[in-house]
């Protein structure tokens, strides 16, 4: 779209949008929300990006080969961060018992669900991003 | 180490083929080391799953119960190794490893180039991962979950081969899928809200105590649960997904599909049936007379239906639907040698039929056809395709020394016991049928000549794919032995007999 008006809002919003994609994410445990939620924002982010400013320009910043590890590996992290409760000798998943918890209410308060959270948001995001070029793909 | 291993087991059996297959997709460029990957965690799958089956045998028994995140039953998520869950985890594991052995090398013809492929294999495994989910896990939401992710992955396998018949029929059964997930989440709902437990076992001793109050909803639930597994597992009047999606997808997939995924979700309602509603409720709502009644109109209805088919994967497919009401007309039995015959019948039909679907696929990728008049003369140019062929539809029709016979016998003397004639007729009459519709096959392959086509075996996995299958059918049949003793103390742990 050649809007000047259209890209200099959508340029000039995008890294809030994508800031508060991440901020719901890392939010996750304490305020609601969560890693999908804020994972579609951050999808979403791009999503405006490439409709603004085409497919070609918004696949430049998200290939298609770097979707296809973000997608696999965002998954692949859960199972990891599951795998350190065994490593310290509990159960699979354990997180209160495995590694501090901190305060609650704090950021820092999750444990491992903030860490699990960041693999699920970016998966999302990428999971969302691919979807919408994959429908772009077949419309063309 | 050992130690870890041994104490982590349930967890490391599910996790190990997600784990991996989340990793090969952007692996697509080494394709060699994408199929080395996958054979070898189905292969070390099959090795903890025999071990997990032994431990449970020599405890006789006694569950392995295993809390995620450390957090105990009602509040926390189990996978529970009984002797039901061991016993479906080895025959998931011991099916899988030879139908992605069979793939190997084998994939570009019938789904396309590395990266195609290397999502086939994404979906496999997944599938393989949510199916040993199944057998182990011991809670309602968990169950909708994986059954959830089995029905896109089928999907996924089912249009995996490119054309429209592949999309179509994908469609339409991600359609029903769709429709059978709804019907089971409403179930887990309602038990949900007259329970107020998740955990089986504790929603199960809660129905117990209320029941009374609310016969509809009990009613309700069941027939939801009933309903919905019914259409993902095909009983009769409800598989008319199942021919199409059986049959156009590619032949790692039918075999997979016809041979486990079905099965998962006949374990996932059995799970359910017996495990919170338990044998006394079944018997108030006349549930075990249903059941009976649906796997008797579906091992007469599918087996003539796979007559009158001509395309041979269509008509192995019909076949499923047929040998779906034998499981079925098994649990409705109620009796420790009905459901112990069901469920290694359940374990044969897996092996035998993923072997017929393979030996299918060879046989059409060799000669290029489809119908089953025109494999004249194969049995001599395809020996080891058309002699594994064979004994898997001895197997599947029930000729003794062979592993249907087995399950089918212990099914007749389970619809015996119970004094129904009328069952054990249906059973031989499905015999009978089964091999009216598979025999011709052998004699057009052995007896008829060959025209001068130049017809031969597929490459090394894949034979070795199909003797091992071959072999297991025979196995299975001579020496039932220790799966059966499973199958027997499953069967008693779902009827509740000490």
């Amino acid at each position: 779209m050649k809007d000047f008006v259209l890209r200099r809002v959508v340029a000039l919003l995008l890294p809030f949008i994508q800031m508060f994609g991440i901020y719901v994410i890392m939010h996750g445990h304490t305020s609601p929300g969560g890693a999908f939620a804020g994972g579609m924002v951050v999808g979403l982010g791009v999503i405006g990006f490439s409709t603004v400013f085409g497919i070609e320009q918004g696949k430049t910043k998200m290939p298609e080969h770097v979707t296809t590890i973000t997608e696999s590996y965002g998954t692949l992290w859960y199972i990891l961060m599951g795998l350190v409760g065994i490593f310290k000798g509990l159960p699979f998943l354990a997180n209160k018992l495995a590694v501090d918890v901190g305060v609650p209410g704090e950021l820092t308060s999750g444990g491992l669900i903030g860490l699990i959270g960041v693999g699920v948001g970016i998966r999302v995001a990428s999971t969302m991003v691919t979807l919408f070029f994959t429908m772009m793909e077949e419309e063309a | 180490m050992t130690a870890v291993i041994k104490t982590h087991l349930p967890v490391f059996v599910v996790a190990a083929p997600l784990f991996v297959s989340f990793l090969l997709s952007p692996m697509a460029r080494r394709f060699g080391w994408v199929q080395s990957l996958v054979v070898g965690v189905q292969g070390l799958g099959l090795l903890l799953a025999v071990y997990l089956a032994g431990m449970i045998l020599k405890s006789s028994g006694v569950p392995i119960i295993y809390s995620m995140g450390g957090w105990p039953a009602p509040w926390g998520i189990e996978l529970w190794t009984g002797s039901l869950g061991a016993f479906f985890l080895l025959v998931v594991a011991g099916v899988t490893l030879p139908i992605s052995l069979y793939a190997v090398n084998n994939l570009s013809d019938e789904v396309g180039d590395a990266t195609r492929s290397t999502r086939f294999f994404v979906l496999y495994l997944l599938l393989a991962g949510v199916l040993a989910g199944m057998a182990l896990t011991n809670d309602l939401f968990n169950i909708f979950v994986l059954v959830e992710v089995a029905t896109i992955s089928c999907c996924g396998l089912v249009s995996a081969r490119r054309g429209p018949n592949a999309a179509k029929a994908a469609f339409n059964y991600l359609i029903l899928a769709t429709l059978g997930s709804g019907l089971i989440l409403g179930g887990i709902g309602l038990v949900y809200m007259i329970t107020g437990n998740l955990n089986m076992g504790f929603a199960g001793i809660a129905l117990n105590g209320v029941w009374q109050d609310y016969p509809h909803v009990v009613w309700m639930a069941m027939s939801f649960f009933l309903v919905g597994f019914g259409v993902k597992a095909a009983l009769f009047p409800l598989h008319v997904w199942l021919p199409d999606a059986h049959s156009t997808a590619p032949t790692p997939a039918s075999a997979i599909l016809s041979g486990l995924a079905v099965k998962g979700y006949i374990i996932c309602l059995v799970k359910i049936l017996f495990g919170v509603f338990e044998v006394h409720l079944l018997d108030v709502f006349r549930l075990d007379q249903i059941l009976v009644l649906l796997g008797m109109l579906a091992i007469l209805a599918g087996s003539i239906l796979a007559l009158a088919q001509g395309e041979l994967k269509r008509r192995l497919a019909f076949s499923t639907v047929a040998q779906v009401g034998y499981i079925v007309l098994g649990f409705g039995l109620m009796n420790i040698k009905g459901v112990a015959g069901t469920l290694f019948y359940l374990a044969s039909h897996a092996v035998i039929k993923s072997t017929l679907f393979l030996a299918a696929g060879a046989l059409i990728s060799a000669t290029g056809k489809t119908h089953v008049k025109d494999f004249a003369g194969v049995g001599r140019k395809m020996p080891i395709t058309m002699g594994v062929f064979s004994i898997a539809s001895l197997g599947l029709v029930g000729i003794p020394l062979f592993s249907g016979f087995v399950g089918k016998w212990y099914l007749l003397l389970g619809s015996l016991e119970v004094g129904n004639l009328t069952a054990a007729g249906v059973i031989g009459i499905g015999s009978v049928l089964c091999a009216i519709y598979l025999f011709p096959i052998i004699r057009t392959a052995y007896f008829e000549p060959a025209p001068e086509d130049d017809w031969q075996d597929p490459g090394v996995p894949q034979r070795l794919a199909l003797v091992m299958l071959g072999i297991a059918v025979i196995g299975l049949g001579v020496l039932p032995g220790p799966l059966l003793q499973l199958a027997q103390k499953a069967a008693a742990d779902l009827l509740i007999i000490p």
